[in-house]
């Protein structure tokens, strides 16, 4: 039997035959050395001499520091916990917008994804300090509050460990939507359809066949939101206060006002094997759930 | 590794440098004729250029370019510069405390040769040209208040901002990196003298300032926030900057502020190490310690305090009564101890990083 002749849908190859096939050896490295070597020069060298860097004098004093005084794993802990409800909201805000876009016919769903993009194409400097013109005394929010009258007096909004979260939030929220997108936009509509002929209701054929398909893009859209917030630094020094410390508040402190940079250097280290350890987990807790490895 | 890595570098030199010449050609040849600073950008670059760059320009035909960048970006950018040799600015503007430390020494040329040349101007203090930079001006950070009705007791010292019965209102303190003026205050109000304050009992400090914690609203990171949580009504007592106070008086806000309760800190002009153009920067520093006419223009925009005392002469009147006056400044404003607040700048801000948070 040829393959002309297969009764799969060509949605449903999910392995298809990749470009190597078609290319000699030599054409394939030709075509990736550019990269590779933009790669080396812009990425791993600089990276490898940051951490050499932390190991400036040919001890580990920096790496003790980090790990004897309480303040440093502190921060660790509470960047890594922003991070993570920062990305759990991502989700639970934008699994729906992705999936409306998924949903919506072609001129509404392109109003939709303009609504995604021309935020992320906005600096992310404005868009703090948009938040802090929404969210100040005299801001939107606390006129709208104190003259409908839920509340006696202005609230305290800015400053606070809330605003870093929400700002975030609605900083890395695209990066959430647009693979979760792109997962529910390859999915073919007749699985859904195939469970209502069975006679699954809307909500179980949505929690039995669409999520379960979808999570390929849940997955890359919070390893994406987890790693990008935990290195975040512009929005928690304009929206947050004094309890709102975060690594790259650490990081910077020590590069720009104590110029110790073997230290800073170290912070890094840290935070860049913490990242890759994420990163790891992720993956491992993807290959163990069949049918998801599709992701990487 | 390391050495994989340095051997790819070393072959990826020559095309990098090949490729920065193609750069260099492509610029017009004025080489010689300009001089790089770089400063903290908008008012504050506008008022140095009208009284200061323009008229350098003119009398001399050197064009300068300015460099906007924050004092910390400054910092980093200039050591970054002077480690990697490749240094493209000349000048560069930093606090008066760091320049006098060993991180900005090994980054900054030693002026006190260039000194030498000031050292018998009666007009000039003894500080104003220091091995570490060239007086730029100085300016303090104080305690500002909100202005009640005429009659109304105001607050004038440090003790007064931590009496939160006699002057009810938020507060507002600095959290910018850099906290030895915080702890100061709260020793200050907690009774220490003058003169006993440095070296600062941090735990002390700490423990004060655990007091006022509550009542602090704003723990401001840049100026532009200590201005805009004053028009917002956030604080009615702060420790602010005084050009900032100013300048929101000029606006017609109801702001006071005392002397009484005010540190001096000035800001400096450094020569960076290897400097591209360092004839025309030795030039340009000369210059403003020469021009006491520049020196009043710059500070009367900025209402800041000159290093010549024949520039506070030319000033207006208005500018010579928001400036710290004489019996003030002898018996009130305090003149940190560099040395001391730079050799332990990593143990404050370690103590205060885990206080503040």
């Amino acid at each position: 039997m040829t393959r002309s002749l297969t009764l799969l849908p060509r949605s449903l190859s999910f392995r298809r035959p990749s470009s190597a096939r078609f290319y000699s050896l030599t054409t394939s490295l030709a075509l990736v050395t550019p990269l590779l070597a933009a790669l080396m020069a812009g990425f791993l060298y600089p990276v490898a001499r940051l951490v050499a860097l932390s190991f400036s004098g040919g001890t580990l004093s920096h790496y003790r520091r980090i790990f004897t005084e309480p303040l440093h794993l502190e921060v660790l802990f509470s960047t890594i916990e922003v991070a993570f409800i920062v990305t759990v909201a991502s989700l639970l805000l934008g699994f729906p917008v992705a999936y409306l876009m998924a949903q919506l016919g072609k001129g509404l769903a392109m109003a939709v994804t303009a609504c995604v993009f021309i935020p992320l194409w906005t600096s992310v400097l404005i868009r703090s300090y948009a938040w802090v013109v929404l969210l100040q005394r005299n801001g939107i929010i606390n006129t709208l509050l104190v003259d409908t009258g839920p509340t006696e007096g202005p609230l305290k909004l800015i400053y606070t460990q809330g605003a870093v979260i929400l700002a975030m939030t609605h900083v890395l929220m695209p990066f959430m939507i647009l693979p979760i997108y792109s997962t529910l936009r390859a999915l073919p509509p007749d699985y859904v359809r195939a469970a209502r002929n069975l006679g699954a209701g809307p909500v179980r054929a949505f929690v039995a066949v669409t999520l379960p398909l979808s999570l390929p893009g849940v997955f890359a859209g919070s390893v994406m939101c987890f790693v990008l917030a935990l290195g975040f630094y512009i929005t928690p020094a304009l929206v947050g206060g004094p309890n709102s410390m975060l690594m790259a508040t650490l990081i910077g402190q020590q590069t720009t006002v104590l110029l110790d940079w073997p230290f800073a250097a170290a912070l890094s280290t840290v935070l860049l094997a913490v990242t890759l350890l994420f990163v790891l987990m992720f993956r491992r807790t993807l290959s163990l759930s069949k049918g998801l490895n599709s992701v990487y | 590794m390391t050495s994989l890595l340095s051997r790819s570098a070393t072959a990826l030199k020559p095309t990098i440098a090949g490729f920065l010449s193609l750069m260099a050609l492509s610029l017009p040849a004025l080489a010689d004729e300009k001089v790089i600073i770089a400063s903290t950008g908008g008012a504050y670059d506008k008022a140095l250029r009208e009284a200061w760059f323009d008229p350098f320009t003119k009398a001399t035909g050197i064009e300068v370019v300015t460099v906007a960048a924050t004092n910390a970006e400054m910092r980093a950018k200039a050591a970054a510069m002077v480690k990697t040799g490749n240094v493209k600015w000349d000048l560069y503007l930093d606090g008066e405390i760091q320049a006098a430390s060993k991180a900005h020494r090994e980054v900054t040329e030693d002026l006190t040769e260039f000194c030498r040349q000031f050292a018998d101007r009666e007009d000039l203090g003894a500080n104003a040209c220091a091995a570490g930079g060239v007086l730029l001006q100085s300016t303090a950070t104080l305690l500002a208040y909100r202005t009640g009705k005429p009659g109304e007791p105001v607050p004038a010292t440090w003790a007064d901002m931590w009496d939160t019965g006699k002057f009810p209102g938020e507060r507002a303190f600095p959290n910018f990196d850099d906290p030895w003026r915080v702890m100061a205050a709260a020793l200050l109000a907690d009774g220490v003298k003058r003169d006993e304050l440095f070296p600062l009992d941090i735990d002390r400090a700490l423990a004060k300032l655990d007091q006022i914690r509550p009542s602090v609203s704003l723990w401001w990171k840049t100026g532009d926030q200590s201005v805009q949580g004053f028009r917002n009504g956030e604080y009615s007592l702060g420790q602010i900057w005084l050009t900032r106070a100013k300048a929101m008086q000029s606006e017609g806000l109801p702001i006071a502020w005392s002397y009484k309760a005010a540190f001096l800190v000035g800001d400096r002009i450094a020569l960076v190490r290897g400097a591209p153009h360092r004839d025309n920067a030795l030039k340009l520093m000369a210059f403003w310690l020469n021009s006491p006419a520049a020196q009043a223009k710059a500070c009367e925009a900025l209402s800041c305090t000159p290093p010549s005392s024949d520039a506070i002469a030319m000033m207006s009147e208005e500018a010579r009564k928001t400036m710290p006056q004489g019996d003030d400044v002898r018996d009130h404003i305090i003149i940190p101890d560099a040395e001391w607040i730079n050799a332990n700048a990593a143990m404050m801000l370690q103590q205060w990083n885990e206080w503040i948070r």
